[in-house]
Parts: C-alpha cells; structure tokens; sequence
C-alpha cells in the first residue's frame, strides 16, 4: 500500500470506494466482485446469473464499452428496480477498475455484511406465530384467543384507535404480515370445490377401454372455480381517518398477494388508487395515495361517491363474482337518495355487499344515522372492523361467499 | 471477430424489419440467441415486444410457435390433448376386430391421436423454433410454476407414451405487461430486457419507417403530441401502436399538421378509455399550442405583421 497515491487520489471520486472494492487481477474475479457489490446494493444476481454474465462477456467484443455495459445489464438485473440499481452502481464501479493500473491490488478476503443474517431471525420469527395465531384460530373460538397471554394477542383485540403513537409502525407492519399471511390462505381456499365441472374426457376415455368401447361413466373435471373479484370503497373522510389507514395498509398487504383487488377512496368525491398501491413499498404506497387524494380527510358525500362509481365503473367492474366491500361509518353530509339508488344497484349487479363499520366495535352501537338506515337493505354483511381480530373474521367471511354460502346480516 | 458479424446481424435484421432498435434490444436478442437462453421482456402495452420474437425467428432462420396467455390457461392446453373424437371413432370401427384390449389401447394412444399445442410442439420441432410465450403475467402463478419446469428441463411425461425430450432447447422468449409481478425464479432464469415508449426521436423514426407517406412536419408534430400525452395521467397511456394508426390515417387525409378540428373527430384511435378522451378533449387547446399548433380559434393580432 505503498505506491504513489497521488494519482488514484486526482480519479477517485469518493476514497470509500477503494475500502469497499476488492480489486483483482483476473477480470472474471471482477465480474464476480461487481455481483457482490450489486447485491449488497439491493440487486440480487445469484450465482446462475454471474455465469451467465460471464459467458455472455465472452461472445462479445470487451473492448467496446457500450456492448460492455448492455450484455452485463441484461444478464444482471432481472427487473426495472434492479436496473436502477445496476445504473446507479455502474460507473462508480467500474470506473475505479478503469484506473486499477494506478492501484494496489487488494486480495483479501470479502467481509460479507452480517446484518442481513441478524436482522432475518426476529422477523421469521414473528411471521411464524403469526400463522400460528392464524391457524389456532380456525379451531378455538374468538373469546378463548381473547383471553390469550402472549402480547401479540391481546395486540389483535385492541381497538385501532387506542394504540399510542408509538406503537403506530409496529401495528402496521402487524398488518402488513396478516394481510399478505390471509390473502394467501384465502387464495387456496378459492380452489377446492367439490362441484361437478366440465367432461373430463381422458378419464372417461380411459374407463370406456376398460369396457370395450362403450361410454358408461361419465369422468367430470374438477372444476377450478373462477377467483372472486373484489371492489373496495373506503372511506378516508376525518372521521374515518385512523380506521381507514390501517384498512388501507391492510389492502396494500393483501393485495400484494392477491391481485384481484380493485380499490377506490371517497370522501366527497371517488378517487381510484388500485395503481399506487402497487408501489413497491408501503410508505411510498400511502404517500402516493394521500398526494393523488385532494380532499383526503374532508367531509362526506357517500352517496355521490357511490353514484360515481355505479356510473363510471358499474359495467366493467361488478358481475356475480365481485364482492363489493365498503369502509364507512355511514356519517354521510350528501343526499340519502342517491345513497339508497347507488347501493340498490351494487347489489343488484354483485355477489354480495359487505359493509364494514369501525363503529360496531363499540357494543352500544345502533346503525341509526339516515345514511346507515338508508343503506342497510341492500347489505349482506354488516360487520365491525376496528381490531386486527376482525380483520381475520372478514377474511373468513369473504371465503364463506366464495363457497356461495347463505349469507346473514349480522 | 464472428460475434460481431452476428450482432450485426440481428441489427440488420431489425432494421429490415422495420424496427427501429437501440443497442439494448439488439443487445439482449443477441445474447439470448448465442448463449440460448430464455429472454423477459417487459414493457407496456405496444411497444413492439412482440415483434422481437418474430425479428428473431428470422435471424435464426426457423420457426415461429407463439403461446398466448391468458387467465385459467392450464398445462393441457399449452402441451398436449388427445384427439377424443378420432380416439372414438376408431374403437367404433375395430368394434368387431379380435385384437385384444391391450392392442387396441396401444393404437388409439399412438402419436397420430395426439394433439400438440404450442409447448410439445416446441419440444418436438425438428429444428430448434423460437417459443413466444406472450403475455405470461397473465396466465396465473400454478401455470408459471409448471412453465418454470419445463423450461428447465425441457422434457415432459405423457403417461401412455412416455417421455419426451427436446433434442435441442426452443428458443425462448417471454413477454410480460406487468399486470401481475412474475415471480423471482422466472427472472433468475432468464435475460431480461425493459422496453419503455420510445423517445420523441426513436418514435419519429419509427413513425417515418412504417408510414413513410406521411408529411414530415405532421410527423414531428404528431410525435410531439404523443410525448406530451405520455406525461399525462392516463387510464391508458397509448403506446407506438395507437401512435402508427393515428398517423396512418391522418395521412390518408393528406394532412401536413395537426388539425384541432381533425384531431377532436379521430382521438378515438389514440386513446381507448372514456374517460381519456374526455380529459384530453378538456385541455386539447393547451396541448396543441404546446406542441406548436396555432388553434384557428386563437385570434392573431392583426397588427404583430
């Protein structure tokens, strides 16, 4: 570590670089140090990838740089994100290699980053007694899980609005397990049936052989049933403000497994948000969401809302294997008529209508506002949704419709 | 160098196709075909990932065998189903034959009742084709899975026959429109190559390449528009497609700028969503002027002569 540092001090950008880079003779070893150094930066080639990016460096000509940087970028990164990170790493390192000439060769091991290792176990952990809660709750009844000891669980019972704000992040990233941790158990739920599907003629060809050739039994595919569509309307309105967020946050997560969502907010107007849920990241998700939502935390006009999505999105969106689920008090400032028309045609045109109201969390309350009272007819659950526990119970209720169940109001 | 010769080739290809390509494009195509690996491509809708495939087919000099995806598509329809009709048939009449059971299992269960789809028909070519998977995002994940398989192993099992094994791998390409993430293992698996909508200079070329009647300056016009459009928040961005189709018919009106008249009558072509269409008809003024089209309702000041 001798040799005239001048030199590497007029090129180098940033002296870190140099700490971080291992730098070696042979070109392949390079290869190999530029995935390591992409994947500490978010990119993941695994080692099929480095192959492959060698192999692919040695059918073109290396000494044109373009022709360099596109055949590792296509062998690399394997998504838009990753190209972005590919871009931005690039140049920063193979800029220090152009000048290795005037470095010292470093040939010690790479220290590789342990806080990925530590920071994994808490975190399974957590998803594991997540799933337990999920799977012990299928057999024991809601008031014994109550009564259960483990912090997490009595977490899930605890009303949305009496969390501190402290406690805020832990609680949505809570959710953020259970909605995915759901979405994938109410996915598998929507593929058994025991109905009769379509002919399954190679199975009735194979039993007709066994009889000479005259058809007798008939085989019949087990049918696949079509996934269920929802349509979500929430509420972001000031009084909905804390439940609402938390339901979003828990769409969000549910929706990153289960795509059939489509999700709208209204307060006094209808906004579409399905596209910037799709964010990668949760933050950017909801950040996203309040900038594209003008009046986001205003007053309400539930009824106009609704009209505007009967008449903008009534004929694509709903059919018999849509479920219509609505977040709302029911405090609506607008007009109750066209609250009443709106919801008549939101069940005429869906499977069911499920309404969720924060407020059934208490046990004094009557659905007695004009809004409520007006919409009630045409709703087939109505259900509370204040604590993590009734979100579960919403998930069970949405796969009880899948299977065509008898709904009853609560 | 021999390489060179062959990138230059894909290159020229592409050229005489009527694509116009970057060095990204030309790049991926190259790699996928030399090092035979199974190419992503992903972008929005009509940018010309589709058109790669046949590009491809045609430097490889083989054939084409195009996979459509599509929700509830299952492994049967996409390797192979058994000819029930001709299955039945044929036992009707060897009805009276003496051949025993097991003989006439082996005949109707024989290679000329078998229907191949694109999948086995890929395996089976006899010269290696290239397998367009279109669309895969919508196919759903239980087919993903089942199509990693293959593409892994590129041998599948028909029980009354047996195993079937490609001599030589298809090649491989794969589109997506990212209506759904596909998962990390088909990534890993494969190159992976972002087309997005053109830039205003690439799309002018491609406007002047595919309708080469067109007036320059309506061209150039056009291509502004659509950049401008492509900033705006759209329930559907239209893509080079809608782009090519506006111009074809604006040129066949002999038109040699954007008429605000004509443009309100044919937005139509260019944007496929109600609401789209009105809100691009709201600020349809303020678009062309920005574009550097003087509306005819905007009064010139007489005196500025």
């Amino acid at each position: 570590m001798t040799s005239n540092p001048e030199p590497v001090a007029e090129h180098a950008p940033r002296p870190y670089l140099f700490e971080d880079l291992a730098l070696r003779r042979e070109f392949s070893a390079n290869v190999v140090g530029f995935c390591r150094w992409l994947r500490k930066h978010g990119a993941g080639p695994g080692p099929g990838e480095q192959m492959d990016a060698l192999r692919a460096l040695d059918a073109i000509d290396l000494l044109n740089e373009e022709d360099f940087y596109w055949t590792l970028r296509t062998t690399l990164a394997k998504s838009q994100q990753e190209q972005e990170v590919f871009d931005e790493h690039f140049r920063k390192f193979w800029y220090v290699w152009d000048h290795a000439d005037q470095l010292n060769y470093r040939d010690e091991k790479e220290t590789e980053v342990p806080t990925l290792v530590i920071d994994d176990r808490p975190r399974k952990q957590k998803y594991i007694s997540i799933n337990d809660w999920l799977n012990h709750a299928e057999e024991a009844s809601e008031e014994q899980e109550a009564a259960g000891y483990s912090p997490f669980e009595v977490t899930t019972e605890r009303d949305f609005s009496g969390f501190l704000m402290e406690e805020m992040d832990e609680v949505a990233r809570l959710i953020n397990e259970i909605g995915k941790a759901l979405a994938v158990k109410f996915s598998r739920r929507t593929m058994k049936s025991n109905r009769r599907g379509p002919l399954d003629l190679r199975r009735t060809m194979r039993g007709c052989l066994r009889r000479g050739g005259d058809i007798l039994d008939l085989a019949h595919l087990q049918r696949k049933r079509q996934k269920l569509k929802l349509v979500l309307l929430c509420d972001v309105s000031k009084s909905m403000d804390l439940y609402s967020r938390f339901l979003i946050q828990f769409i969000y997560a549910f929706q990153s497994v289960y795509k059939r969502i489509e999700t709208f907010v209204f307060s006094t107007s209808l906004h579409r948000v399905t596209e910037s849920l799709r964010a990668e990241e949760m933050e950017e998700a909801l950040n996203l969401l309040e900038s594209t939502v003008p009046d986001w935390s205003g007053g309400t006009k539930i009824g106009a809302s609704f009209t505007e999505f009967v008449e903008q999105y009534g004929l694509s969106m709903l059919d018999p294997g849509t479920i219509v689920l609505i977040v709302s008090d029911g405090w609506d400032t607008g007009d109750v008529d066209l609250l009443e028309n709106s919801m008549r045609v939101l069940k005429q045109r869906s499977r069911s209508v499920i309404w969720l109201n924060p407020l059934m969390g208490n046990p004094g309350y009557q659905p007695s506002t004009r809004g409520m009272q007006a919409a009630l007819p045409f709703i087939d659950i109505f259900a509370s949704a204040h604590n993590l526990n009734s979100l579960r119970r919403l998930v069970r209720q949405l796969s009880r419709v899948q299977h065509g169940r008898q709904l009853q109001a609560a | 160098m021999i390489q060179n010769a062959q990138l230059e080739r894909v290159q020229n290809l592409l050229e005489a196709q009527d694509y116009v390509a970057d060095r990204s494009i030309v790049m991926s195509v190259y790699l996928a075909m030399t090092l035979h690996k199974p190419l992503l491509i992903e972008g929005p809708a009509g940018v010309g990932k589709t058109e790669i495939a046949k590009v491809m087919a045609r430097a490889l000099d083989t054939d084409l065998i195009r996979l459509q995806c599509y929700e509830g598509l299952d492994a049967n329809m996409a390797l192979y189903e058994w000819n029930y009709q001709r299955q039945l048939l044929h036992l009707k009449i060897d009805e009276n034959s003496t051949r025993t059971l097991e003989e006439r299992e082996a005949t109707i269960f024989g290679e000329e009742f078998l229907l191949k789809r694109p999948l086995l028909q890929a395996l089976t070519h006899a010269k290696p084709p290239v397998l367009l998977i279109d669309e895969l995002d919508r196919a759903d994940e239980e087919f993903e899975a089942f199509l990693l398989e293959i593409l892994s192993e590129w041998q599948i099992t028909i029980p009354e026959i047996g195993s079937i094994k490609a001599k030589e791998p298809p090649y491989v390409i794969l589109t997506g429109n990212r209506t759904r993430e596909l998962s990390d293992a088909v990534r890993r698996r494969c190159f992976y190559l972002w087309i997005d909508y053109p830039e205003y200079d690439k799309e002018l070329a491609i406007v002047k390449s595919k309708v080469p009647e067109i007036d320059g300056n309506l061209a150039s016009q056009l291509c502004r528009f659509m950049e401008l459009m492509r900033e705006q928040k759209l329930e559907k961005v239209p893509g080079v497609a809608e782009t090519l189709d506006w111009g074809k018919a604006l040129a066949a009106l002999h038109q040699d700028h954007l008429d605000p008249e004509l443009v309100q009558e044919t937005l139509g072509l260019v944007f496929k969503d109600r609401n789209d269409v009105r809100q691009v008809k709201e600020s349809l003024a303020s678009f062309l002027e920005r574009v550097g089209v003087q509306a005819k309702e905007i009064p010139t000041i007489p005196d500025a002569e």
